[in-house]
C-alpha cells in the first residue's frame, strides 16, 4: 500500500465511522421531554435566586413540606401528619418515613430545620414567621417543632405556597449555607435529580428520574400530591428567540413550549400536531409603578389622576391584541377567579375615562410641567407594550414625558435608588405581578406600604399596612374575605400601584404530549411522552 | 522573522492590558446592577442589596480592578456571578460551537467568494459580473437574522432537509454537527461572501492590467491559470487582509447567528452576560475575542509573507 492509498483508506475510514449518527431508540424518545422555558437557568439556588424559572426547575429537584393544590390550599408533602396546640402557638410536624435525598440519604428532621431557616431569611412570609418564633428544633429524625409566640394562621400556606422562595428540603450541609450567597451542591429531594455534568448554563439543563423518590399517593394537583414522573428525562433547552422556538416546536424539535409570544400562536394553531392553551389560569396583573417619595406621584391626587385617565383596555390590547379571551379589566389589585377576590373600591378604574376630571386633579396636586422620568424596559415585550401606551396616556394629561428607554438589567438596577428623578432616580416603571402572587397578601410584596421597607416607590400608608395586617389573624374564610375588602378600597384609595390590567398567557405543545395541565408553573409530574 | 514575531506578540501584551481596562471601566460606569437581577422581581430593596454586599459590588473601582487584574495574570478569569462556574469553564463549554461556525463559515465564504471575485473581474462588465457585484450587494444589505429566518423556513420548516435549531458536538458524529452548522454558517457567510468577493474582484482588476498578465496571454497561456495562479497570487494581499479584518464581522454575526439558530456558543454567553450584567463573564469573553482578534491578525501579517515574497520584516 503506497502512501496516498494509505491516507485516502485511513481518512475514509475515519469519516464512515464519524458519520454514524446516534440515533434514539423509539423508546427512549419517548421518555426524553424537551421543553423551552420561559427564560434561562442561569442559577440553580432557588432561596439565593428568586426568578420564577429557577423556582419552576427547583420543584422538579427539590420537594416540599406541603403543597398548594389547584384550589390554592395547602395539602400534605413531605409531612406524614401534623398537630397544633390548642392556643395555636405550637406547630409538631412529622415527616414521611421513605423519604430520600438524591444522594441516598434520608431526609431527616435537621435538614427540614436547617432549610426552613434559611428559606426564612429570605421570604416575606418566613420573615413575619422567624419574627414570632420562640423555637424551631428537631424532636427525632422525623420529626420537628415549631414554637411561636402569637398564633400564625397562615402557616401551613406559607409552607406549601408557590410563589418564590418555596420551602424546597435540602440536606442540611447545603441548606446551612448563608442565604445571601449561592449553593454550589445541588442534591435534591424530589422526583428528578438534576444533572450536573450535562448543565451549559444558557443553553441546556437536564433532569433525570430519580429512582426512589416515592410519589404520595393522592393524584397530582398542582404541588400537591403524587409527583409521578411517566418520562425518564427532561431537557431544558433555552431559545432566546421566539421564532426559533416557534419552528423548533412545528418539526417537532421540541414538545413543550412554556410561554410563546401571542404574534405567533396563530400560526402554531393552523400546525395540526401542537396544542395552544393557556398556560396559567392565575394570570398575571400589570403594574404601573409610581414613586411615592418624589413629586408629583408622592400626592395621592396625582396617582388617583392616572387611576382615572388610564384605559386598561389600552394597555391589555397593546399586549395581547386582539385575543379578548387573554385579558380583562381588573378594577383591583386582586387575581380574577380566586376565593377572595373583589373589587371594592373600584369605581374609579371602571366605566369611561374622563381625562378633563384627570387633567384638573393632577393640576390640584401641584404638577406643572416638571419632567416625570418613566423607566421603560425594552427588551421585554410585556413592559415596552405598556411603556407606549403609558407615554402617550401622559402627554395626553398634560405632563412632560423623560421616557428612558433602556433594558430590563438597567430598570433593575435604576428602581433601586431612592434619588430624586434628576439625579438617577424615578418617577415610574412598569412591571408585571405573577396573578399567583396576587392571590391574597401574604406573598404580594408589591402590594405593601410600609415605606422605606416597601418594594420599589416605597409606599406608605399605615391604614392600609393594618389592613393587611387584619387578613393575616383572620381565622375564617368569611373573615378573610372581608379584610380583603378592605385592603382592595385601602389600597385603591391611596393608589399602591395603578394596575394595568388582568392578562394571561399561551403554552403550546406537540399532540403526542398528554397530561399537561395549566398552572401558575410547569407541572411535569404526570406529563407523557408517546412516539 | 523570529524576533518579528516575538516582538508583535509581545506588544500584544500591553493591547491586552489597555482592552482589559477599558472593559472593566465600561462595566463598571454602565447601568445595571447583578444583584437586582439575582434577586427577582419581587426581592425588596433590602435583599437586594443584601445581595450587592454579598458579591462584594460596593467595594472601590480600584480594589476591584486590582483584584480581577492579579487573577488575570494567574490565569484565573473569575467566576460567573450567576452560576457560580468559573468563567474558564463557561468558556470552554461554549467554545467548540463559536468556533466550528466560524470555521465553517470561513471555508464556505472563501470557497465560493473567492472564485466568484476572480469570475466577476475576468467578466467584469457583462452579466455575470452584476449578477455577482448584485448578490453581493444583498448579501450586504440583508441581516443575519432575516437570512437565517428564511433559510430555517425553507429548508428546515418546508423542505424538512436540516435541523431548525441547535448545535450537536463533532464528538457525537462529523454529520449531525455538519447538519446542524449548515444553515447558520450560510446566514452567517452571506455578508462574508460579499465582502471578499467584492475585495477579490477589484484587486484582480488592477491585477488582470499588469503587463505580465498581457505577456502571459501573448504566450499562450490557458485563463484559467493566468486568472488563479499567476493573478490570484498576486491579488491575495488585500483578499488575505479583509478576510483577516472579516473576523469581527464573524464574531458580531456569531452572536446573532447563534441566538437565531439556539446555537450554544460564546455570542449567546456574551448577550446573556450582557443582560445579567455578569460582569467576570462579560469580561472574559470579550478578552478572548480581542486575543483572537490580535493573533489572527499576526498571522494574517506572517501570511504576507508567503503570498507575496517581496514583504519582509
Amino acid at each position: 500500500m503506497d502512501r496516498r492509498t494509505f491516507l485516502k483508506t485511513a481518512a475514509g475510514a475515519a469519516v464512515t465511522g464519524s458519520l454514524s449518527t446516534p440515533a434514539l431508540s423509539a423508546g427512549a424518545a419517548t421518555r426524553a421531554l424537551r421543553f423551552v422555558p420561559q427564560a434561562n437557568l442561569a442559577n440553580f439556588d432557588p432561596i439565593w435566586g428568586t426568578q420564577y424559572v429557577v423556582r419552576n426547575a427547583a420543584a422538579l429537584v427539590w420537594d416540599t413540606l406541603y403543597g398548594v393544590d389547584a384550589t390554592l390550599n395547602p395539602q400534605r408533602q413531605m409531612v406524614e401528619a401534623e398537630e397544633q396546640s390548642e392556643d395555636g402557638l405550637i406547630w409538631t410536624f412529622r415527616l414521611r418515613p421513605e423519604l430520600r435525598f438524591h444522594d441516598g440519604e434520608p431526609v431527616l428532621a435537621k435538614d427540614v430545620v436547617a432549610s426552613l431557616t434559611r428559606w426564612s431569611a429570605r421570604d416575606p412570609m418566613g420573615l413575619m414567621i422567624k419574627a414570632l418564633q420562640n423555637e424551631l428544633t428537631t424532636v427525632d429524625d422525623r420529626t420537628f417543632r415549631w414554637v411561636l409566640k402569637k398564633p400564625y394562621p397562615k402557616l401551613l400556606f406559607a409552607l406549601g405556597k408557590n410563589n418564590s422562595p418555596c420551602t424546597f428540603v435540602m440536606p442540611e450541609r447545603i441548606a446551612t449555607t448563608d442565604p445571601f450567597k449561592q449553593i454550589s451542591e445541588y442534591v435534591g429531594s424530589g422526583p428528578m435529580r438534576f444533572a450536573r455534568n450535562e448543565w451549559v448554563p444558557g443553553a441546556k439543563a437536564v433532569f433525570e428520574k430519580f429512582a426512589d423518590y416515592v410519589p404520595r399517593q393522592e393524584p397530582a394537583s398542582w404541588l400537591a400530591g403524587g409527583k409521578q414522573m411517566l418520562v425518564d428525562r427532561i431537557e431544558w433547552i433555552v431559545m432566546p428567540d421566539p421564532a426559533t422556538a416557534a419552528a423548533a416546536l412545528q418539526n417537532g424539535e421540541i414538545d413543550w413550549w412554556e410561554n410563546p409570544i401571542t404574534d405567533l400562536v396563530p400560526v402554531l394553531r393552523q400546525n395540526r400536531n401542537i396544542e395552544v392553551d393557556i398556560a396559567d389560569p392565575l394570570g398575571n396583573i400589570g403594574s404601573f409603578r409610581m414613586n411615592h417619595l418624589f413629586p408629583p406621584f408622592n400626592d395621592v391626587r396625582a396617582r388617583r389622576a392616572i387611576l382615572m385617565a388610564m384605559s386598561q383596555e389600552d394597555y391589555m390590547r397593546a399586549l395581547v391584541g386582539d385575543e379578548g379571551a387573554l385579558w380583562r379589566p381588573l378594577p383591583g389589585y386582586f387575581t380574577p377567579g380566586t376565593p377572595l377576590y373583589n373589587e371594592e373600591g373600584g369605581e374609579i378604574l371602571k366605566g369611561p375615562r374622563d381625562l378633563e376630571a384627570a387633567k384638573r386633579l393632577l393640576g390640584e396636586s401641584g404638577y406643572s410641567g416638571a419632567p416625570v422620568t418613566c423607566l421603560v424596559a425594552q427588551d421585554q415585550p410585556i413592559t415596552k407594550a405598556f411603556g407606549d401606551v403609558t407615554a402617550d396616556l401622559l402627554k395626553r394629561l398634560g405632563m412632560n414625558v423623560d421616557f428612558k428607554a433602556i433594558d430590563w438589567g438597567t430598570v433593575g438596577a435604576r428602581r433601586a435608588q431612592k434619588s430624586p428623578p434628576g439625579q438617577g432616580g424615578w418617577q415610574m416603571f412598569h412591571t408585571w405581578h405573577a396573578g399567583a402572587d396576587c392571590i391574597n397578601p401574604a406573598p404580594y410584596t408589591a402590594l405593601r406600604a410600609n415605606g422605606n421597607a416597601a418594594w420599589f416607590g416605597w409606599p406608605d400608608s399605615p391604614q392600609l399596612e393594618a389592613e393587611i395586617a387584619s387578613w393575616f389573624v383572620a381565622k375564617s374564610l368569611a373573615e378573610e374575605q372581608a379584610a380583603m375588602r378592605r385592603i382592595n378600597k385601602a389600597a385603591l384609595d391611596f393608589v399602591v400601584y395603578a394596575p394595568t390590567g388582568f392578562f394571561l398567557l399561551y403554552q403550546a405543545w406537540r399532540k403526542n404530549v398528554s397530561g399537561i395541565v395549566k398552572g401558575p408553573l410547569p407541572f411535569f409530574w404526570g406529563v407523557a411522552k408517546s412516539a | 522573522m523570529f524576533g518579528y514575531v516575538v516582538r508583535r506578540i509581545a506588544a500584544t501584551i500591553p493591547v491586552m492590558a489597555l482592552v482589559a481596562l477599558f472593559v472593566f471601566s465600561l462595566l463598571y460606569i454602565a447601568p445595571g446592577d447583578p444583584a437586582a437581577v439575582i434577586a427577582g422581581d419581587q426581592a425588596t430593596p433590602a435583599d437586594v442589596e443584601r445581595i450587592r454586599l454579598s458579591l462584594g459590588l460596593d467595594r472601590p473601582f480600584l480594589i476591584r480592578f486590582g483584584e480581577w487584574f492579579w487573577h488575570i495574570l494567574h490565569g484565573d478569569l473569575g467566576t460567573s456571578i450567576f452560576t457560580n462556574l468559573p468563567v474558564t469553564a463557561m468558556i470552554a463549554q461554549r467554545i467548540e460551537p463559536t468556533l466550528s461556525l466560524m470555521a465553517i463559515t470561513l471555508v464556505f465564504a472563501v470557497l465560493i467568494a473567492v472564485p466568484a471575485g476572480v469570475l466577476a473581474s475576468w467578466k467584469a462588465g457583462s452579466f455575470v459580473d452584476r449578477a455577482i457585484m448584485g448578490f453581493a450587494v444583498v448579501g450586504f444589505s440583508m441581516p443575519v437574522f432575516v437570512v437565517g429566518y428564511l433559510l430555517a423556513y425553507c429548508f428546515a420548516l418546508q423542505l424538512a432537509w436540516l435541523p431548525v435549531q441547535g448545535y450537536t458536538p463533532l464528538s457525537a458524529g462529523v454529520r449531525p454537527w455538519f447538519e446542524n452548522l449548515i444553515l447558520p454558517a450560510v446566514a452567517l457567510g452571506c455578508v462574508y461572501i460579499a465582502l471578499i468577493a467584492r475585495t477579490t474582484r477589484a484587486a484582480m482588476l488592477e491585477v488582470l492590467q499588469q503587463d505580465y498578465i498581457r505577456a502571459a496571454r501573448a504566450k499562450g497561456m490557458g485563463e484559467a491559470a493566468i486568472l488563479f495562479i499567476h493573478a490570484l497570487k498576486n491579488a491575495s494581499v488585500p483578499v488575505a487582509t479583509v478576510i483577516g479584518i472579516g473576523v469581527a464581522l464573524l464574531i458580531g454575526g456569531a452572536v446573532v447567528t447563534e441566538s437565531v439558530f439556539a446555537i450554544p456558543g460564546l455570542g449567546r454567553l456574551t448577550v446573556d452576560a450582557i443582560l445579567r450584567r455578569d460582569y467576570p463573564v462579560i469580561q472574559g469573553v470579550v478578552l478572548l475575542f480581542s486575543c483572537i482578534y490580535v493573533l489572527l491578525n499576526l498571522v494574517i501579517d506572517l501570511l504576507y509573507t508567503v503570498l507575496d515574497p517581496r514583504i519582509r520584516y
